[in-house]
């Protein structure tokens, strides 16, 4: 019987939903301009150091983001010498792989690096629900159908988790942020062997 | 001297489309500034060329590199400075907007990241070793190898331009072209690398010192 009872209330608590088990309160759905204004601003030429490891294996160069119209953004990825590595362009509902190179054209990578540039880029994803705790929020949306936690405090996004079956996969943390512009970017997957350090020059 | 064409005068030969498409044809001309080189000159170009890339020990010179896409409203400028010493060893290093150095030596290439190190055996990634080829050899100048590239020669003035598109398929499909602009010495000052989508990477030289001693440190990881 006391099995059953610390059974089923870690059933309950694995339940309860991922920012209620950080004693954040749910709160009405508060909408603002832009979720995520990182990759938000047409005129900007997004540029960024990035540093990429990947499966114990480390490379760098430079990316590229441009928004090009709504919806619609280019990330490019070239090396310090600026040979392209790969050139996506991303719209509401579709990607396409502009040119990739050879050694790195595998659906399983393109799939996990397409997921990723698309958190970054979407400035308003579908907004479910909404969190508070003290100063910070919670917006919790679905985006390609995994959910993803926005964390702000005094309304500046510094946190963005993508869960799923209620744990975390991905963060990707934003520092050194200027108005609209993140200096510093660190993706980190939980389960693979990937990180992406990014850094505005 | 030009005669600038009056406005009524392109419109008489808009209506001679013949003379009007040679007009225009002379006019893009004149506005690139830039024709075929006759093979005599080319032969000569490529001959001192050749010489002074044998009487080069040592380079060392200032680079300024724009990296342009179309769709971006600035190109992306990085600057650095280049080592070369004969026969093959090269270092690019970054200096701004990042601190990053490729050294070529052997057939490894090493790579300072800010700091960290790491190193690729160039064996293995045959695009690279490619790339450290033409690297070596672009600096030189010495790239006329009509058995890996189709060579088409400019002039522009004082200043040659040369353009060499890879034959091979894999390489090709990497970079469309590189244009190599020669000064009156026959040096290379600018190495431009185009890439098939037409985006391409411009490296504008200055300060070049030649054969000045540079010790092996210079080239160590």
């Amino acid at each position: 019987m006391r099995y059953l009872l610390i059974s089923l209330s870690v059933f309950i608590l694995s339940c309860s939903s991922y920012p209620k088990r950080q004693q954040f309160e749910q709160t009405e759905i508060t909408k603002s301009s832009h979720i995520n204004p990182y990759f938000s601003d047409p005129a900007e030429d997004y540029v960024y150091k990035a540093d990429i490891g990947v499966f114990k294996k480390n490379f760098s160069g430079i990316l590229i983001v441009k928004k090009l119209g709504q919806n619609k953004h280019r990330v490019v990825f070239t090396t310090e010498m600026g040979n392209t590595i790969f050139d996506f362009l991303f719209l509401t509902d579709d990607f396409n792989v502009n040119y990739i190179v050879p050694d790195m054209d595998k659906k399983i990578l393109i799939r996990i690096l397409e997921k990723d540039f698309k958190t970054l880029i979407t400035e308003n994803p579908f907004l479910k629900n909404s969190f508070k705790k003290n100063q910070e929020t919670i917006s919790e949306c679905l985006l390609h159908n995994s959910k993803h936690y926005y964390y702000s405090e005094e309304q500046r996004l510094y946190k963005i988790i993508r869960t799923a079956n209620g744990k975390e996969k991905v963060a990707f943390l934003f520092s050194g942020i200027d108005r609209k512009k993140a200096t510093n970017i660190k993706i980190s997957h939980k389960k693979l062997d990937l990180n992406i350090l990014l850094k505005a020059i | 001297m030009h005669n600038v064409p009056s406005l009524s005068e392109i419109t008489m030969t808009a209506i001679r489309p013949g003379f009007g498409f040679l007009l225009l044809f002379l006019f893009t001309g004149s506005l690139l500034a830039q024709t075929k080189m006759d093979p005599s000159k080319a032969k000569a170009l490529e001959a001192k060329v050749k010489e002074l890339a044998i009487t080069t020990e040592t380079i060392t010179s200032d680079f300024i590199q724009y990296k342009h896409l179309d769709f971006l409203s600035n190109d992306i400028k990085s600057t650095g400075k280049l080592s070369y010493k004969s026969p093959n060893l090269v270092k690019w290093e970054y200096r701004t907007p990042f601190e990053y150095a490729l050294i070529f030596k052997d057939e490894t290439l090493y790579i300072n990241n800010e700091g960290k190190k790491s190193n690729m055996d160039l064996g293995s990634n045959k695009l690279f070793e490619q790339l450290n080829k033409l690297i070596t050899n672009s600096i030189k100048g010495d790239m006329f190898n009509t058995e890996e590239f189709n060579i088409s020669y400019y002039e522009n003035g004082v200043e040659s331009e040369v353009h060499f598109a890879p034959k091979e398929q894999a390489f090709s499909d990497f970079i469309k072209v590189f244009h190599l602009i020669f000064n009156e010495k026959g040096e290379v000052t600018t190495v431009k690398m185009v890439e098939p989508s037409d985006d391409y990477t411009q490296i504008i030289f200055s300060n070049r010192i030649v054969n000045i001693p540079l010790p092996d440190a210079v080239f160590t990881h």
